[in-house]
């Protein structure tokens, strides 16, 4: 303890930075060591005219900003999986991940699989025709920007529109997968997994589209046209089979290929994003 | 000056999610973190970002805090890469460090120089670039990379105004002495 301090002069100098370089040097070293020093720099900081910053303001934004809720349980989730917290909340926000459109979408399929388990081939024909399209449309829902205004802003910051898109497609297949698939046991026999191929090639071709136009837009078309190829079926033949052959599933899979490849391909037009509105 | 509790107690008492320790904290220590950044960055608005992200990162991480010397210091370390983070995320922002405008009166610079010696004197002849990267590298003890972003100057720029200053402080030095 030396018994040095600022004096008046040079805290003055050092607050209006009026001081040499050497001067404020040796003030900014005193003061990480000296609390009373500190606490007259602080207060010659908030009077005098010289406001640097709004202190209250600064302090509301700062509780504000501590006192948001915690991170969502998927949230952390995807923290634990060792995704930064940033990019965990970009993918966290997604639309997809709000209660009520899970809900949703938990709905239709078990309105679908109700109508398999009692209904017989009519049921298990609802169920073949809903089932495969719904991951597409969650993916598709969990980045358009229409559904997700917040979406806008983020795209707006130099973030990799790609890395973002996957990081949710997977994020979103990982929740809706388990329970499409519960919903699939109920339904009985191979029929409760045939309808994973044409779900990735579809989830695929949305991603490939996009491309072109909005995701949901082709998730949409997708979802119409795989709608109409079921009742034609279902109307000509009356039995599933068709689907379940192992030469429809082997085109199912390289529908999911091909597509994936369109997508890597063009990914640069994924900048589109924002023009779609 | 009030006794009240030191800062690692309440440093503690943050960590046990206590916001009037947290206040108590902001009140002690917003004031010169924002006077010192604010000599490294004339953007208010960016100071004052700065001084916020420093105590929510407080706040998010109080056991950051070691216990190896003073609390001030370890927020200092975090709010100047505070800083040079908003700088870079913002970009294209001027972050001019040095003393814009006031000249010391005659008579300070005489105290100055009898006060400080040789030091003082070379440190005032180096060019506000100059000054601005011993700054940032020598007294903040950021790295180049982070000067770099805090000054907005390529990387290459730090690292040869830091070899000249000192080579310039140098020169100084041994013609004072000779």
């Amino acid at each position: 303890m030396t018994g040095w301090h600022l004096d008046d002069d040079m805290l003055r100098r050092y607050v209006e930075r009026a001081d040499s370089l050497a001067e404020g040097a040796s003030a900014e070293q005193h003061l990480l060591s000296c609390e009373p020093c500190r606490a007259r720099v602080g207060a010659a900081a908030g009077g005098t005219g010289l406001s640097v910053i709004d202190f209250a303001a600064v302090w509301d934004r700062t509780r504000d900003a501590v006192e948001v809720p915690r991170p969502s349980v998927f949230e952390r989730l995807l923290r634990g999986a060792g995704l930064p917290a940033q990019e965990a909340r970009l993918v966290a926000v997604a639309s997809a991940f709000r209660g009520v459109w899970l809900a949703g979408v938990a709905a239709v399929l078990a309105f679908a699989a109700l109508a398999a388990a009692f209904g017989h081939a009519r049921g298990v024909w609802v169920f073949l025709s809903v089932a495969p399209v719904v991951p597409c449309l969650v993916v598709a829902s969990s980045y358009d920007p229409w559904m997700d205004p917040a979406l806008e802003p983020e795209l707006v910051t130099p973030y990799p529109v790609l890395r973002l898109i996957l990081l949710r497609t997977i994020a979103v297949l990982a929740l809706a997968l388990p329970a499409v698939l519960l919903v699939g046991l109920v339904v009985p026999g191979e029929t409760a997994f045939a309808w994973l191929l044409p779900a990735a090639g579809f989830v695929a071709v949305v991603l490939a589209a996009s491309t072109w136009v909005s995701p949901l837009r082709s998730a949409i078309a997708v979802s119409s046209a795989w709608l109409a190829a079921i009742w034609l079926l279902a109307a000509r033949s009356g039995a599933p089979d068709a689907v379940l052959q192992a030469r429809a599933q082997a085109g199912f899979l390289a529908l999911a290929a091909a597509s994936f490849a369109i997508f890597l391909v063009r990914r640069r037009r994924l900048r589109q994003l924002r023009t779609w509105r | 000056m009030d006794s009240g509790p030191d800062d690692e107690m309440l440093l503690a008492a943050v960590a046990g999610r206590d916001m009037g320790a947290f206040r108590a904290l902001y009140e002690r220590h917003a004031g010169w973190l924002a006077i010192r950044l604010s000599r490294r960055c004339n953007d208010r608005d960016l100071v004052a970002d700065a001084v916020q992200d420093t105590f929510v990162a407080v706040w998010q991480k109080p056991r950051g805090f070691r216990g190896e010397g003073d609390i001030a210091a370890w927020l200092w370390g975090i709010a100047i890469r505070r800083l040079v983070s908003r700088l870079r995320t913002r970009g294209g922002v001027a972050a001019v460090s040095g003393h814009p405008g006031v000249a010391p009166a005659a008579e300070d610079q005489v105290l100055l120089s009898v006060e400080y010696g040789d030091i003082g004197q070379a440190l005032a002849r180096l060019s506000p670039e100059m000054r601005a990267v011993i700054q940032a590298v020598v007294l903040d003890g950021l790295s180049a990379r982070e000067a770099a972003h805090l000054l907005h100057v390529p990387v290459s720029s730090v690292k040869t105004r830091l070899y000249r200053a000192r080579a310039h402080l140098r020169a100084a030095l041994a013609e004072g002495s000779s």
